[in-house]
C-alpha cells in the first residue's frame, strides 16, 4: 500500500519534471538565453572590467560580490549556530555515552594521512592563489584545506588539531571570509568611492589582482577553519 | 517529444537524480537518510543548472594563452558555488539538529519519534 503510494507520488512528480525537461532549448546550443544573456558580456569583457582571466572569479568576486560576501556570511552563521546548539548543550547531557570514540584506525592509515598531508596542504594553497588565473579559488582551496583537517581530526583526534591553533587565534580564522570582504569593500569605498569597487586604472591593476587573491585567502582560510571546526565540535559530540 | 528528451539526456538525468533524492526522502525512517536525501536532490538541482551552462565543444571560461570560443557560461556556475556553501550550512545545521535530537530522544528513528509525543 505505501509503497505503491511512494510509487505513483514519484510518477505524477516525474512527468511535468521530463515534460518541462524535452521542452527546453537542446543541451549544448549556442543560442540559448544561458549563453545570449549577461554571460556573453561577461566572456568579452569579463578580463579588462573585473581583472581576473577566470571568468567565474570575476563573476564571483567582482558582478556578484555582494553575494558572496553575504554567503560567506551565511555559512559563518551556521557555524555560529552548530556552536550554540552544541556547545551549549553539552554541559546539560554530557552523561551520554560515545560509541565508538575508542577505535583507532590502523597504523597504515594514520602513516598515509600524515605522510599525504603536507601535499595535500600544498595543492590546497595552489588551488587558492591560482583561482584568477585557473581553474579553482577560495572556495574549493577551503574545501581541500578542510578536508585534510577532518581526516587529520580523524587520524589524530579533534583535541591535538584543535591544539595546533591558538585558542585566541580561532575565532579570527573563522569569522576570516567575511572580515576580509569587509576589509576589501571599505578598501573600495577609499579607492573608487563604492562599496567592494575594485580600481579600474591601467596603472592600479596589480591593486585589484591583490584585492582579488587577498579576498580567495580569506575565504579559504575562513572556509577551511569553519568547515573543520564543524567536524571537530559535531565528532565531540 | 522522446526525441527532445534523448537531446536534453542530460537534464533528464538531473531529473532522474531528483526523484532519487525525493524517494529517500518520503520512503526512509532515518532522520539522517532523509537529509541525504534531500542533498541528494540539491546535488541534482546543482548539476541541472550547470548543464544549463555547457556549451558543445565549450571551453572552460578562463581566458588566457590559449583560450578559443566557444566557453561555456560562466554565470551557471559561479551561482552553484554559492549554492554548494549554502547547502554545506544547512547540511551542517540540520545535523547539529539531529545530534541534539538524537540526544534527547535516544533515536532518530521519524516514526519512534512521532509516537513519544
Amino acid at each position: 500500500m505505501k509503497k505503491a503510494l511512494v510509487t505513483s507520488l514519484l510518477i505524477i512528480a516525474a512527468i511535468p519534471m521530463l515534460i518541462a525537461v524535452a521542452a527546453l532549448p537542446r543541451h549544448g546550443a549556442l543560442d540559448t538565453p544561458v549563453q545570449t544573456g549577461i554571460s556573453a558580456h561577461y566572456l568579452e569583457f569579463g578580463v579588462e572590467e573585473a581583472g581576473a582571466e577566470n571568468i567565474v572569479t570575476d563573476v564571483i568576486l567582482n558582478y556578484r560580490g555582494f553575494d558572496t560576501e553575504f554567503e560567506v556570511t551565511v555559512i559563518f552563521t551556521s557555524l555560529a549556530a552548530v556552536l550554540a546548539l552544541l556547545l551549549g548543550a553539552s554541559t546539560a547531557g554530557a552523561t551520554l555515552s560515545r560509541p565508538g570514540s575508542g577505535v583507532r584506525p590502523s597504523v597504515v592509515v594514520r602513516f598515509v594521512v600524515r605522510l599525504l598531508a603536507p601535499f595535500t596542504a600544498m595543492f590546497a594553497i595552489y588551488v587558492i592563489l591560482n583561482g584568477h588565473v585557473s581553474p579553482g579559488g577560495g572556495f574549493q582551496g577551503g574545501a581541500v584545506l578542510g578536508a585534510l583537517f577532518i581526516t587529520l581530526t580523524v587520524v589524530l583526534g579533534g583535541a591535538r588539531v584543535a591544539g595546533a591553533f591558538p585558542e585566541a587565534s580561532r575565532r579570527w580564522l573563522q569569522i576570516a571570509a567575511p572580515l576580509t570582504f569587509a576589509v576589501a569593500g571599505v578598501a573600495g569605498v577609499l579607492l573608487t568611492g563604492f562599496y567592494l569597487g575594485y580600481p579600474t586604472e591601467v596603472g592600479l591593476h596589480w591593486l585589484r589582482t591583490f584585492m582579488i587573491i587577498a579576498i580567495e585567502i580569506g575565504i579559504g582560510v575562513g572556509g577551511a577553519a569553519i568547515i573543520a571546526t564543524l567536524f571537530i565540535v559535531m565528532e565531540a559530540e | 517529444m522522446l526525441e527532445a528528451l534523448w537531446h536534453n539526456l542530460d537534464y533528464a538525468a538531473s531529473v532522474v537524480l531528483f526523484l532519487i533524492g525525493l524517494y529517500i526522502v518520503i520512503a526512509k525512517n532515518n532522520l539522517i537518510k532523509k537529509f541525504l536525501g534531500l542533498n541528494i536532490m540539491e546535488t541534482a538541482v546543482f548539476s541541472f543548472i550547470v548543464a544549463l551552462g555547457v556549451v558543445d565543444g565549450g571551453d572552460a571560461p578562463i581566458m588566457g594563452q590559449g583560450a578559443h570560443p566557444p566557453f561555456t557560461s560562466p554565470v551557471p556556475q559561479a551561482l552553484i558555488l554559492t549554492g554548494i556553501v549554502v547547502a554545506v550550512s544547512t547540511t551542517a545545521l540540520a545535523l547539529t539538529l539531529i545530534i541534539r535530537i538524537y540526544q534527547l530522544n535516544g533515536t532518530v528513528e521519524a516514526d519512534e519519534l512521532r509516537e513519544m509525543e
